[in-house]
C-alpha cells in the first residue's frame, strides 16, 4: 500500500466502514486521494505505479485525471464521507458556537510565507463568536506561530499527526476533526481546502477570506489559488450562500458516490483478504 | 446415377442431376420463414414455391395447392417422397420449365432468384428470372421474394470476403458490383414496379438471410429505433446465429447499433419483400392486401416480427400490431408445459400462454446501462440500477423470494418504460419483456439481482466495453460493485450462487444434457475480464482481450517493480532498527537495567510454573470409560 493512503487515518476509516474493525488496515490496491485537489487527485511528486487504480473523490476530478493521462480512475468519494456515514449526526453535546479557523498549511517539505498577524486581525474583525484555530501539526509545533494565535485569544488546537511512511499515523485524525467541526457554527480558512468542504458536510457555514499566503515551491500546473477563486467564486467571501456551498461540497466530496461496504471492499482490493494481512 | 423419376415429378428441362440445394441447417418446423409463408397463403390458394425451401413448408401449406419448382433432381425426388399422397406438383428444371398459361395466387422465392437458375441451359439473369416469376403471378396475387444484401451485416462481419467465393454454388459470384441485380431496397422496389407489380412491405432477415431466426418489418425497424423488443430480438438472433463461426466483429453489437441509427433495415443480411399484382376486378378475394411501407402494422396485416427463440419445439413467437400497441402471439399453440418443470426439474421452463398480452414498451435495460457505462454517467447508473433492484424487491413475497418470470428478469430481458423520465430523475418504470420463461422454483431476490448483474458484468468486461470502474476487478467483483451502485450489499457467495443459477437456466434454455451442462457451468465460473466473451470467435473481441491482457501484465510488472523497491527500502529500515536495538542492548544502562529486573522475571516465571502445576493437579481426571 502506498504510504499516502494512511494519511489522516483515511485507510483506518475505510477499514472501519468495511467492517474490518479498528486494527491496522489491509493494503489498498490503489491510491486514495488524500486531500481536496484541483489536479488529478494525486499528490504531485509522489511515485505512482502505472495502471494502479486511483480512488478519487469526485466525478469532476475523475474527468480531469483521465484528461491528463491517468487511467483506472474510479470515483469512490472522500473518506470523510464514510466517516459521516459511520457517525451520523450525533446529539450535540453542546450548542454549536463560534468558528473553527484553518490557516492554510503546506506540508513538511513546504513552507508558507505570509503575515499571520495580519490574518489574525482580519479574523478578529470578521468572526462574531469565539474562534478556535486549528493548526497543521507542523505549525502547531512551531511555538512562535502557535503563540501568535494564542495571544489573540483564540483556542489553538491540532487534529493530530497525519503520519509519514506508515509511522505515527493518527487513526483518529478525521474523527477528531469531525468532532471539532460539529462543535462550531462556522468553518473558515484563507484558502479553499479540504477542511472547508469537511466543515460544510459537517453542518458548518463556510467562509474563505484573508491573505491566501504563498506556499514555497507551489506547483502551478493546475492554476493555483487564482484558478480556485475563478472556478469556485461562490465559496469565497466572509459569508457565502449556504445551499450553494452544500451542493458544491456534496459534489467535491463525492457524497453521492459513496460505496456500500461490499462494493468498497472490492474496489480497495479487500474482498479476498488473507488472514495475516488483516 | 439413376435417372428413374417418380411419376409425379415433371422434367421440363434444365434439371441438375448431381446437385442438392436443400439446406443442411434447418430450423425446427422451418422457423419464422415457414410461419410467415403459412400466414401469407390463404386457404385454397394456388402456390408456386420457386427454388429450394425447407420441406417443412409442405406440412404448413396443407390448405393450399402447391407447385414446387426445383433445379435439383435429388431434391425433387426427396420432396415428392415426403409429399406422400398429397397432390404436390414437383417441377425439376430451370426457370424455363414454368408451365405456360398457368398462374398462381402466391409465388414464393424465399431462397432468392439465384437458386432458381440452373447451370444447364441459357442464363437469363436476375431481371429475367423476376420477369418469369412475375409472369405467372395471377391478378391480385402476391410475390414473396428474398434478396441478399450485398452490403449487409453478414458480409460486414464475415471473416471471408464475399468476392472470394470458391464453393460449389458459386459458379458465378454476385455482389454490389453487378448492376444486373438490385443492391438495396429502393432498387428492389424499382425492379418490382418495373415488372408491373406493386411493391408491398418488407421483412429484414436476421442473422442470416438463408436461415433467419428473426424476421422484422423494415418499417418497424426504421420507425422504432429504440424499441427494447427489436433490440433484444436482433441481439438474440445475431448473438446466437454466428456462434462457432469466425467473425470480424460482434454481429449482435453491430445489429443493435444499426437499429439505433435507423439502419437495421438497410443493413439487414437480407430482405423478404412482398409485391402484389393488381386484381383483375375489385371483387376477387386474394392474399393479404398490400400495405404502405411505414404503416403502423406489419406489411399487409402480417405480423410486425416473427422470431424463433429458445430450444427446439417451442414454435415461432409473433408480434402483431394493434391499435393500442404491439402484442404477442404464438404462431403454433404449444401444449402448456405445466407438468414439465416438475417432471424434469429444469431450472426454468417456458409458458407459451404468456405470449398473449401487450409487448411492454421501452428501451432495453441492458442497452441503457451500457450507454451510461460508456458515458461513465454514475448518476444515471445508480438511478437505473437502484430502480431495477427496487423493482425486483417490490415483486418479492414475504420471504424475500421471486417467482415466475420476474425471478429470471435480467437486464437483457427488462425494458425501462420511459427514458425521458429516467433522465429527468424520476423513478424509472420497469417491465419484463418476454415473460414466457419462468423459474421453476422461487429464487431469493438477491440471487435474481446477482444473476442479472453478473450477466451484465460479464458482457461488459469480456466485451471490452469502457466503464467507470477499475480494470483490476474480476467479474464477480464487478457484479458486487454494480450491486453496490444499486444500493445492495451483495457478498461473493451470493454471486457464486447466481452463477450456478445462470448455468442451470442457460442449460434449460438451450436444452443441454448432463455433460454439456457441467461444461457450461465450468465455463461460466471461469469467465475472466481479460478473456473474450464465451463462445465468440470475433477478431475484434479477441484482439481487445489480448490488449486487456497486455495492459494487465504491464500493470502487474510495474507493481512488482514498485513492490521490490519498497521491500528493499523497508528491509533497509529494518536493518537500521536492528542496529539501533543492538546498540541500545549493548549499552551500560541497558545491562544494568536488565540485571535489576532479572530476579523479578525469574520469580514471575516460577510463579507461572507453580500455578500451572497446581491447576493440573486440581483438574478432575477422566475415568477409564471417558479415556476410551
Amino acid at each position: 500500500m502506498h504510504h499516502a493512503n494512511h494519511f489522516y487515518g483515511h485507510a483506518h476509516v475505510l477499514a472501519r466502514y468495511c467492517g474490518l474493525g479498528d486494527g491496522h488496515p489491509p493494503r489498498i490496491n490503489g491510491y486514495l486521494q488524500h486531500g481536496w485537489n484541483i489536479g488529478d487527485g494525486l499528490a504531485p511528486g509522489h511515485p505512482y505505479v502505472e495502471g494502479t487504480p486511483s480512488l478519487l473523490w469526485s466525478e469532476q476530478t475523475r474527468r480531469r485525471a483521465w484528461s491528463v493521462g491517468r487511467r483506472n480512475v474510479v470515483v469512490t468519494g472522500a473518506p470523510f464521507g464514510y466517516l459521516l456515514s459511520l457517525r451520523p449526526e450525533e446529539p450535540p453535546a453542546q450548542e454549536r458556537e463560534g468558528t473553527i479557523w484553518y490557516p492554510f498549511h503546506g506540508w513538511e517539505g513546504q513552507h508558507v510565507r505570509g503575515d499571520h498577524r495580519e490574518l489574525i486581525a482580519r479574523i478578529l474583525d470578521t468572526e462574531p463568536g469565539p474562534v478556535t484555530v486549528c493548526l497543521y501539526w507542523h505549525e502547531h509545533r512551531m511555538r512562535r506561530v502557535r503563540r501568535l494565535y494564542e495571544r489573540a485569544g483564540f483556542r489553538v488546537i491540532c487534529h493530530g499527526y497525519r503520519g509519514h511512511w506508515w509511522s505515527d499515523t493518527d487513526p483518529l485524525f478525521l474523527d477528531r476533526q469531525l468532532t471539532e467541526l460539529r462543535r462550531h457554527r462556522r468553518v473558515a480558512s484563507n484558502r479553499l481546502t479540504s477542511a472547508i468542504f469537511y466543515g460544510i458536510a459537517a453542518g458548518c457555514e463556510p467562509a474563505v477570506y484573508g491573505d491566501p499566503m504563498i506556499l514555497a515551491d507551489e506547483d502551478p500546473t493546475f492554476g493555483g489559488t487564482a484558478r480556485i477563486r475563478r472556478q469556485w467564486p461562490e465559496l469565497h467571501g466572509e459569508s457565502v450562500h449556504l445551499p450553494t456551498a452544500v451542493e458544491i461540497a456534496r459534489a467535491e466530496l463525492g457524497t453521492d458516490h459513496r460505496c456500500t461496504p461490499a462494493e468498497l471492499r472490492e474496489l480497495l482490493g479487500w474482498a479476498n483478504l488473507q488472514e495475516e494481512t488483516r | 446415377m439413376t435417372t428413374e423419376t417418380p411419376p409425379r415429378i415433371a422434367l421440363p428441362g434444365g434439371e441438375m442431376l448431381a446437385w442438392s440445394d436443400l439446406p443442411e441447417r434447418r430450423l425446427p418446423d422451418g422457423g419464422p420463414l415457414v410461419a410467415l409463408v403459412a400466414r401469407l397463403v390463404p386457404a385454397g390458394a394456388r402456390v408456386l414455391l420457386a427454388g429450394p425451401h425447407d420441406p417443412a413448408l409442405l406440412d404448413r401449406l396443407a390448405h393450399a395447392e402447391v407447385t414446387w419448382l426445383l433445379r435439383s433432381l435429388p431434391d425433387g425426388v426427396a420432396l415428392a417422397e415426403r409429399a406422400g399422397g398429397r397432390s404436390v406438383g414437383v417441377l425439376v428444371g430451370g426457370p424455363g420449365g414454368l408451365p405456360t398459361g398457368k398462374t398462381f395466387d402466391v409465388v414464393v422465392a424465399a431462397s432468392g432468384l439465384d437458386a432458381v437458375e440452373s447451370v444447364e441451359g441459357p442464363r437469363i439473369g436476375w431481371d429475367g428470372l423476376l420477369e418469369r416469376l412475375a409472369g405467372v403471378l395471377a391478378p391480385g396475387g402476391t410475390l414473396l421474394l428474398r434478396l441478399d444484401n450485398p452490403a449487409g451485416l453478414t458480409r460486414m462481419v464475415s471473416a471471408t470476403p464475399w468476392y472470394a467465393g470458391r464453393g460449389d454454388a458459386e459458379w458465378a459470384v454476385g455482389g454490389a458490383l453487378d448492376v444486373g441485380r438490385p443492391a438495396n431496397l429502393d432498387q428492389l422496389r424499382g425492379r418490382l414496379a418495373g415488372v408491373g407489380l406493386r411493391p408491398g412491405g418488407c421483412f429484414a432477415a436476421y442473422p442470416d438471410a438463408a436461415a433467419p431466426t428473426a424476421l422484422v418489418d423494415v418499417a418497424a425497424l426504421d420507425g422504432r429505433p429504440t424499441s427494447g423488443l427489436l433490440d433484444a430480438m436482433l441481439h438474440g438472433a445475431c448473438a446466437g446465429g454466428h456462434a462457432g463461426r469466425p467473425v470480424l466483429q460482434d454481429p449482435a453489437r453491430l445489429a443493435v447499433d444499426a437499429l439505433h441509427s435507423g439502419l437495421a433495415g438497410a443493413l439487414a443480411p437480407g430482405w423478404l419483400a412482398l409485391a402484389h399484382r393488381a386484381p383483375a376486378d375489385a371483387g376477387r378475394p386474394a392474399g393479404p392486401g398490400p400495405a404502405e411501407p411505414g404503416g403502423p402494422g406489419g406489411p399487409g396485416g402480417l405480423p410486425v416480427a416473427l422470431a424463433q427463440t429458445g430450444p427446439p419445439g417451442l414454435g415461432v413467437v409473433e408480434v402483431t400490431a394493434a391499435t393500442d400497441g404491439w402484442r404477442w402471439r404464438v404462431a403454433d399453440p404449444v401444449e402448456p408445459a405445466a407438468g414439465a418443470p416438475f417432471a424434469t426439474r429444469e431450472a426454468a421452463w417456458r409458458d407459451p400462454a404468456a405470449h398473449t398480452g401487450p409487448v411492454p414498451e421501452g428501451r432495453l435495460l441492458r442497452t441503457v446501462l451500457l450507454d451510461a457505462c460508456l458515458r461513465r454517467d454514475l448518476d444515471t447508473l445508480r438511478r437505473l440500477l437502484r430502480g431495477y433492484a427496487d423493482w425486483l424487491a417490490g415483486h418479492a413475497d414475504a420471504a424475500g423470494r421471486l417467482a415466475g418470470a420476474t425471478a429470471l428478469a435480467s437486464p437483457d430481458n427488462v425494458v425501462v418504460a420511459d427514458t425521458d423520465v429516467v433522465v429527468a430523475g424520476a423513478a424509472p418504470a420497469f417491465a419484463v419483456l418476454d415473460a414466457s420463461w419462468r423459474a421453476s422454483d422461487p429464487w431469493p431476490v438477491d440471487v435474481t439481482l446477482a444473476r442479472g448483474l453478473w450477466r451484465f458484468a460479464a458482457a461488459l468486461a469480456t466485451g471490452g466495453y469502457a466503464h467507470p470502474w477499475s480494470s483490476t476487478l474480476d467479474v464477480a467483483g464487478l457484479t458486487v460493485v454494480l450491486a453496490g451502485a444499486a444500493g445492495h450489499d451483495l457478498d461473493r457467495a451470493t454471486v457464486a450462487a447466481a452463477v450456478d443459477a445462470e448455468a442451470a437456466v442457460a442449460a434449460a434454455l438451450r436444452g443441454l444434457d448432463g455433460a454439456a451442462r457441467t461444461a457450461l457451468a465450468d465455463e461460466l465460473r471461469a469467465v475472466e475480464p481479460t478473456a473474450p466473451p464465451p463462445g465468440s470467435d470475433s477478431h475484434q473481441q479477441l484482439r481487445e482481450a489480448w490488449l486487456r491482457q497486455r495492459a494487465e501484465l504491464t500493470r502487474l510488472q510495474a507493481l512488482l517493480r514498485w513492490t521490490e523497491d519498497l521491500l528493499t527500502s523497508r528491509e533497509r529500515a529494518l536493518r537500521r532498527a536492528d542496529a539501533t536495538i543492538n546498540l541500545l542492548s549493548g549499552s551500560l544502562s541497558y545491562r544494568v537495567g536488565r540485571l535489576a529486573v532479572t530476579p523479578a522475571r525469574l520469580a514471575r516465571r516460577g510463579a507461572r510454573a507453580a500455578k500451572r502445576r497446581a491447576a493440573d493437579a486440581l483438574r478432575p481426571r477422566p475415568t477409564g470409560e471417558e479415556r476410551r
